[in-house]
């Protein structure tokens, strides 16, 4: 749009959604050279999308919902494809809905990975995919009350919190199976999948038959807190802080949206030192599911052997970024921190240790005699189901597809490098952990080759200016897979839209196929295997309502009761 | 099995001391934000920096002060202040032993005495702030000073009593400026 485009990858899709649709495209619009916003009409989107899809091996990143009102009296709809085939790029098909009509024909039954993204316009906007087979809410609470969308510019402030409408759990659980079933509640607060998600698994038996779940129990409104309360650069703090594990892809992907969108040039050193600390957090990320991977099977021993060796991998990050977790090094026009001669010195010296070490704890899982068996051939993702909703990353690598962000649409310091793309057979959990584990020793390669040819000059680029109503694509390759984030300007030094797609919010749709087939004790390792996100609740509080006194014990308190079994800290 | 207890030897010992023995920290890390009062001139800057709203600034006009504030429960150690503050009055420290036995504590303040307004009287900017800033163009002044030192301390006076000028008197004296010329253009015709 505001970039003077010189070689636009992608144009040939647009030629062919003309040739197979011949008045459906009314408008296209290049972000950057490998980045086109095709505007088609309403009544003829899900034939463009499904068209990209299948006809040119598109692959669903995000659906983005936009509330454009102010702007053009209408919402817009924004499905976000990777085109992953001869001409790699993103092509993203628009359709406004105008704002007196609100309907949109569904695409989810041509394009079936749509359906999440649907469901949360559907939650979010208002906005009624008509023909979509599910249409239960997905984002807001079962108690939300009716007719209050939270993205809708008109809609609530983001600090209202609205009183729930009902007590009582009405959210529908689908059951597909043809036989009785008994129903078995995994969640929302398990021990194994510490993730707030509640699970409900119908088996006859021990063997799952079916699987539903319902997410989002700790949503926090995070689109909506950096479009109303912070600036560009404040954003990308928050965006470090979306994931526990993978929060620094999220703020490269935010950065790199915006600076896509406002045409900014990002200085060489800055991008490789982004992909260096994206790599740094890559390690520890996938040494901390192998951890968990023997802590699934009960091999609680490699779990902490894992954990010990990934603490290198923690120096590493807080050595070079100063935090071991939220690295806050990005602004938008590059970083904040450049990586000095002592740093790289020390950094080749942690990378060589850790190979080490990795490749030892690897022999020893592989070697240990209850993982193999226990985890291959569980879990099965079929390859047609893998195609048809899009998920990303080992996930869907351990399913032979090779999807990777970093090679399909090499972004920041990835350009520079020599990277294969690691992909399973199995279609198991076990193919899945061993991509992770080959995945570890690309990681150190890259490290050392970012380091070995750094380019040199400055770290940041200060020298652009904000317009109101730029959009764009941002995109990285978290360790559980693509971040997707679509980000448009505004006109008050604030975001106007930010959507931040997380890469496990495009695996979860495929859990239900995995776990059919499966026994109940494969649940757990199954969910485990996707990577989803983990956090820990390290103390309980008890609350005594009839003295209305309340306790809160330590979580050491309870770890020593749970072994010696006397002394109840309750009495 | 054998390759385990293998590591499991090899390794030794791997729990460290802490909290017994100090836990070694990479040199940059960044940790509680230390703040000078002495240094700061209360601008501002860091709290509009500051993304997780942990600096705070409120004003007392009734009281003519201004009270900085830092929330270590909100801090996010993300070092934008530091990078931000134009008197290095705000640094982040290696201190990462931040608990409290009481909230309150994890709140700091400062307290800042406003200037008042040489037109109006009312205090409208903290006292520190113009004095750095008068300094800051009396020092590029002298430098630039190729005229008579008269005109020179003419102009810095006249600079130094707009900045002690309160922004609704400025607006005020502009008018009747404005006036006053246009004024003697009328007569001149």
């Amino acid at each position: 749009m505001n970039i003077n485009v010189t070689d636009r990858v992608g144009a040939s899709h647009i030629e062919y959604l003309r040739q197979k649709l011949p008045h459906a495209v009314l408008e296209e619009r290049w972000q950057t050279d490998k980045q086109v916003t095709v505007t088609v009409k309403l009544n003829q989107l899900p034939e463009a999308v499904s068209t990209l899809y299948y006809g040119r091996e598109g692959w669903l990143s995000v659906v983005v919902g936009n509330d454009e009102r102010s702007l053009n009296d209408s919402f817009g709809l924004y499905y976000v494809l990777s085109m992953e085939g001869e001409e790699k790029c993103h092509v993203v098909v628009h359709a406004a809905v105008p704002s007196d009509n609100e309907e949109f024909p569904s695409v989810t039954p041509k394009v079936p990975g749509c359906v999440w993204g649907e469901r949360e316009i559907r939650d979010m906007y208002g906005l009624r995919p008509v023909g979509l087979p599910d249409e239960r809410r997905l984002v807001l609470p079962d108690d939300w009350p009716e007719g209050l969308h939270p993205l809708r510019k008109d809609s609530m402030d983001y600090r209202l919190r609205p009183q729930p409408t009902s007590d009582n759990e009405n959210y529908q659980f689908r059951n597909d199976a043809a036989g009785e079933t008994t129903v078995v509640p995994l969640g929302p607060l398990h021990i194994t999948s510490d993730e707030p998600g509640h699970f409900r698994l119908f088996v006859d038996g021990e063997d799952i038959i079916d699987a539903d779940y319902r997410m989002f129990y700790v949503h926090r409104g995070m689109e909506k807190l950096a479009e109303t309360r912070m600036g560009y650069n404040e954003v990308t703090f928050l965006a470090d802080r979306v994931c526990g594990i993978c929060g620094y892809a999220h703020s490269v992907a935010y950065a790199s949206s915006v600076e896509n969108a406002l045409g900014i040039i990002v200085p060489q050193r800055a991008q490789a030192i982004r992909s260096l600390l994206l790599e740094t957090e890559r390690l520890h990320s996938h040494m901390l599911n192998l951890g968990l991977v023997c802590h699934f099977v009960g091999f609680d021993s490699g779990f902490m052997q894992f954990f010990r060796v990934r603490e290198k991998a923690m120096t590493l990050a807080e050595m070079l970024t100063g935090a071991r977790k939220t690295y806050a090094i990005n602004l938008i026009g590059g970083v904040r921190r450049d990586i000095l001669g002592e740093q790289r010195t020390k950094t080749l010296q942690l990378v060589a240790e850790l190979r080490e070490d990795v490749q030892r704890l690897l022999e020893m899982l592989l070697a240990t005699p209850n993982f193999g068996p226990r985890v291959a051939a569980v879990g099965l993702l079929d390859r047609k189901i893998a195609r048809d909703y899009s998920p990303v990353g080992p996930l869907v690598r351990g399913s032979g597809f090779k999807r990777d962000t970093r090679v399909d649409h090499a972004f920041a310091g990835y350009k520079n490098v020599n990277l294969g793309v690691h992909t399973g057979d199995g279609c198991d959990v076990l193919s899945r952990t061993m991509v992770r584990a080959a995945e570890i020793f690309d990681s150190l390669s890259l490290i050392e080759q970012l380091l070995d040819n750094t380019p040199e000059g400055p770290i940041i680029n200060e020298d652009f200016v904000y317009k109101p109503y730029q959009f764009a694509l941002g995109f990285t390759e978290a360790p559980r897979g693509e971040d997707i984030h679509w980000s448009m300007t505004g006109d008050n030094q604030k975001l106007y839209r930010w959507r931040c797609r997380a890469s496990t919010y495009a695996n979860w749709p495929v859990l239900r196929y995995m776990l059919r087939g499966n026994t109940v004790s494969d649940a757990p390792l199954i969910v485990g295997s996707i990577d989803p996100c983990y956090s820990c609740t390290d103390r309980v509080t008890v609350v005594d309502v009839k003295k209305e006194t309340s306790k809160t014990i330590p979580y050491k308190e309870i770890e020593r009761y749970c072994r010696e079994r006397k002394d109840s800290p309750l009495k | 099995m054998f390759k385990l207890l293998k590591e499991v030897f090899r390794t030794g010992e791997a729990t460290v001391k802490y909290p017994f023995a100090p836990l070694e920290i990479s040199k940059d890390f960044r940790g509680k934000p230390e703040h000078t009062a002495e240094q700061c001139i209360a601008c501002g800057a860091c709290t509009i920096a500051c993304p997780a709203n942990a600096l705070a600034m409120e004003t007392d006009v009734a009281a003519g002060t201004r009270t900085w504030s830092i929330s270590y429960a909100r801090c996010i150690f993300c070092a934008r202040c530091e990078e931000v503050c134009p008197t290095q009055a705000i640094k982040l420290t290696p201190d990462f032993e931040l608990a409290v036995t009481n909230k309150a504590d994890l709140t700091v303040k400062a307290v800042f005495k406003l200037a008042d307004c040489v037109c109006c009287g009312e205090p409208f900017a903290p006292a520190k702030e113009i004095a750095y800033v008068t300094a800051l163009i009396e020092a590029t002044s002298v430098t630039s000073a190729d005229g008579t030192t008269a005109a020179v301390s003419e102009d810095t006076e006249r600079r130094r009593r707009m900045l002690a000028t309160c922004p609704s008197c400025k607006r005020v004296n502009d008018l009747v400026q404005i006036a006053r010329i246009t004024d003697q253009q009328e007569k001149r015709r």
